[in-house]
């Protein structure tokens, strides 16, 4: 299956959104001190545009902050978007 | 004004809003604190972009989370240091549920307790400031450990909730100060289970799910700009598909869809039409704007008898060909009141477009094409809010109380007689008309149960009828204190040398019980004696569904007249009225044409 926009084109664009930065192009080594802003009240913002944009539904866990960087978070959209019908 | 679609409440779209959020420097500003048990960082956001669109820059100040008392009550708080002009309260389900599981549950003045708690702050903040409050409603949490139960268990979450909600309501009625801004109202709007998010609330005390927050957040904004005089006093409205489907210049009075019981989409303009007469009653004034001629345009408003809008309803009329614009402001000059204070409806794109383009003030809905959803699409986009009552809404208001009383009244009546007394059931009965012949057609199609002879006449059949002076062919319609049943019977009479035959004897099943049919046979053994005839005749012919009406002849003393067939004879002096409670109303023209035989 091939995707014309790979899961991390689309996680930089939501970034991008969330912070509100055009420059940003997600790693997988990134956290949350790599990103201006990325506080806990623009993580909430992030989570959800996420979930809107992938059809997905994070747990309260994963959700909540269980993930140590990017490339965690990416790697759960990749699952969860594949176990999907 | 305030948004008028439901997607321009989108969450993300507000967020990028609040970014590129600029206002002239002559906009007012509005400063507005709010107290809250959860989270606020979100709501604020929302009601500085919310109000900003609405062209007013908001200042907001929120106070510690959960600190709701705290900060009310100390003279010297952060809420009083900030001089707001609204404070908006929100207490959520959620912490009330907390506290609620605390106390051990099941207390029955739990209930009260907050209620009294509520009521202090609302008179901390009115003796330390000049501030408006704006407090919420809880939504009704989904946990029920008893189900349907729930309700009924003093004490238990749902119903605390529920009396609390009707104590915040009827508490708030009594301050001047304090408006209701009613979170619950949006719940059930969206349905709990979107507006809930328990996720959410556990991780940050979010109040609700945050695809949801913007509606809350909407509504306080609805409430902010009416208290600041920004209410619609005026409704344009177009007449051809709007208020009555089809145009009448072309299809005439009888045939523009417009019907209380016919089913279908006249019911949906009659709806349109009471949602609008409500408005009207509350003070909102009501215009027509209409490509017409004016004589072709007021005739349903005069003469259609499904019309629940009249002439003296509407404020200003204007048919005639030029176009709206120039309508609209002929209502503006004539009412002198501001177009940013007025909605126009038609379901003409052409004409909204036409109307946003030349008056943009005005506010122009986005009407549905089905007329089924105009109603509930305008209650979505709140257009109407209101922070006062005018004097027609407190006279109403004296009103309802009155009715509410009788009510309890009536509930308490021993009999059903005194229960049909107060009903105080008012009749039309006339000759058929042309109005109410697909209804009269419907009903002698459909009805099956209290139907004598089971004729299935055709809707041009009855028309025929109606031209034959032979006959005597009647409708009755039936209205009660509780609601208009509409037309609810049908009576044939044949008028020959000696007697008064009943043709076609039929009711709809929904008002028996009432006396209808004890009213109908009054009045037609009346009539039989006023023609100078001996005997009512009547037929009753049994189908696999009428057995209900077997003995209908019986009880009113007729006898039999043959032994094998069903024919029914009454002795018209032997007659003894039967008492009924029901009036006959307007009798108008229709009824002197049954007394020209």
């Amino acid at each position: 299956m091939t995707q014309l926009n790979s899961i991390a084109d689309r996680m930089s664009r939501i970034f991008r959104d969330v912070f509100d930065d055009d420059t940003i192009s997600v790693r997988d080594d990134m956290t949350s001190a790599d990103i201006a802003g990325w506080d806990s009240l623009s993580h909430i913002n992030l989570i959800y545009a996420i979930e809107k944009e992938f059809r997905i539904v994070f747990t309260i866990g994963e959700a909540g902050g269980s993930l140590k960087n990017v490339g965690e978070l990416r790697a759960l959209i990749e699952k969860k978007t594949a176990s999907k019908p | 004004m305030a948004t008028y679609s439901a997607s321009d409440l989108d969450y993300q779209r507000l967020l990028k809003a609040a970014r590129r959020l600029s206002l002239p420097q002559s906009a007012p500003t509005i400063r507005i604190a709010i107290l809250a048990d959860c989270a606020t960082q979100q709501l604020a956001l929302l009601l500085r972009v919310l109000l900003g669109e609405a062209g007013l820059r908001a200042e907001v100040y929120e106070a510690p989370f959960a600190a709701i008392e705290l900060e009310s009550c100390a003279p010297d708080s952060g809420l009083y240091r900030f001089a707001p002009d609204a404070v908006i309260v929100l207490n959520c389900a959620q912490a009330l549920r907390a506290a609620h599981a605390c106390q051990g549950n099941e207390q029955a003045d739990f209930a009260a307790q907050h209620l009294a708690r509520i009521v202090g702050v609302w008179a901390a903040v009115q003796s330390h400031c000049e501030a408006m409050i704006l407090q919420s409603t809880f939504a009704l949490p989904p946990d029920s450990p008893y189900g349907n139960f729930g309700l009924s268990v003093p004490g238990s979450l749902r119903a605390s909730v529920a009396v609390l909600n009707a104590g915040i309501a009827a508490a708030a009625r009594d301050c001047a100060r304090v408006r209701i801004h009613d979170v619950e109202g949006v719940a059930s709007w969206v349905g709990r289970d979107r507006f809930f998010d328990e996720r959410a609330w556990d991780l940050w005390k979010a109040p609700c799910s945050l695809e949801e927050l913007p509606r809350v957040a909407n509504n306080m904004v609805s409430v902010l700009l009416a208290l600041r005089g920004g209410v619609v006093k005026c409704v344009v409205t177009d007449l051809d598909n709007t208020l009555w489907g089809g145009v009448i210049g072309d299809d005439g009075l009888d045939g523009i869809v417009l019907s209380a019981h016919g089913g279908g989409a006249g019911e949906s303009y009659v709806r349109l039409q009471q949602f609008l007469k409500q408005l009207r009653a509350r003070g909102v004034l009501l215009a027509v704007c209409s490509k017409n001629e004016a004589t072709t345009a007021l005739a349903p408003f005069l003469e259609h008898p499904d019309m629940v809008l009249r002439r003296d309803d509407i404020s200003v009329f204007v048919a005639n060909w030029e176009d709206k614009a120039s309508g609209i402001r002929r209502v503006r000059d004539e009412l002198g009141i501001g177009l940013d204070s007025m909605v126009f409806l038609d379901d003409s794109p052409f004409e909204r477009n036409l109307v946003r383009e030349l008056l943009p003030e005005v506010i122009v809905p986005e009407l549905p094409e089905d007329p089924s959803r105009f109603v509930a699409f305008l209650s979505e986009l709140n257009l109407f809010e209101t922070a006062y009552l005018s004097s027609e809404d407190r006279q109403r208001a004296a009103l309802y109380q009155h009715e509410a009383q009788r009510r309890v009244v009536a509930a308490q009546s021993a009999s059903v007689q005194d229960y049909l007394r107060s009903l105080d059931m008012q009749a039309v009965l006339a000759r058929f008309d042309r109005f109410h012949m697909p209804r009269i057609a419907q009903l002698m199609q459909r009805s099956n149960q209290f139907n004598l002879c089971t004729r299935r006449l055709s809707e041009a059949q009855c028309a025929a009828l109606a031209e034959d002076q032979a006959f005597i062919p009647l409708y009755a319609k039936l209205a009660d204190r509780l609601g208009d049943h509409g037309l609810i019977s049908v009576v044939v009479l044949e008028r020959d040398e000696q007697a008064l035959l009943v043709r076609d004897w039929l009711m709809s099943c929904r008002v028996l019980a009432r006396g209808v049919e004890q009213f109908l046979m009054n009045y037609v053994v009346a009539q039989a004696a006023r023609f100078g005839l001996r005997r009512v005749i009547g037929e009753y012919i049994p189908t696999a569904k009428n057995a209900m009406v077997r003995d209908f002849f019986a009880q009113f003393g007729f006898t039999r007249v043959s032994a094998t067939g069903d024919q029914w004879a009454l002795e018209v002096a032997a007659y003894r009225p039967v008492e009924t409670f029901i009036r006959l109303v307007d009798p108008g023209t229709a009824i002197q044409a049954v007394e020209v035989p």
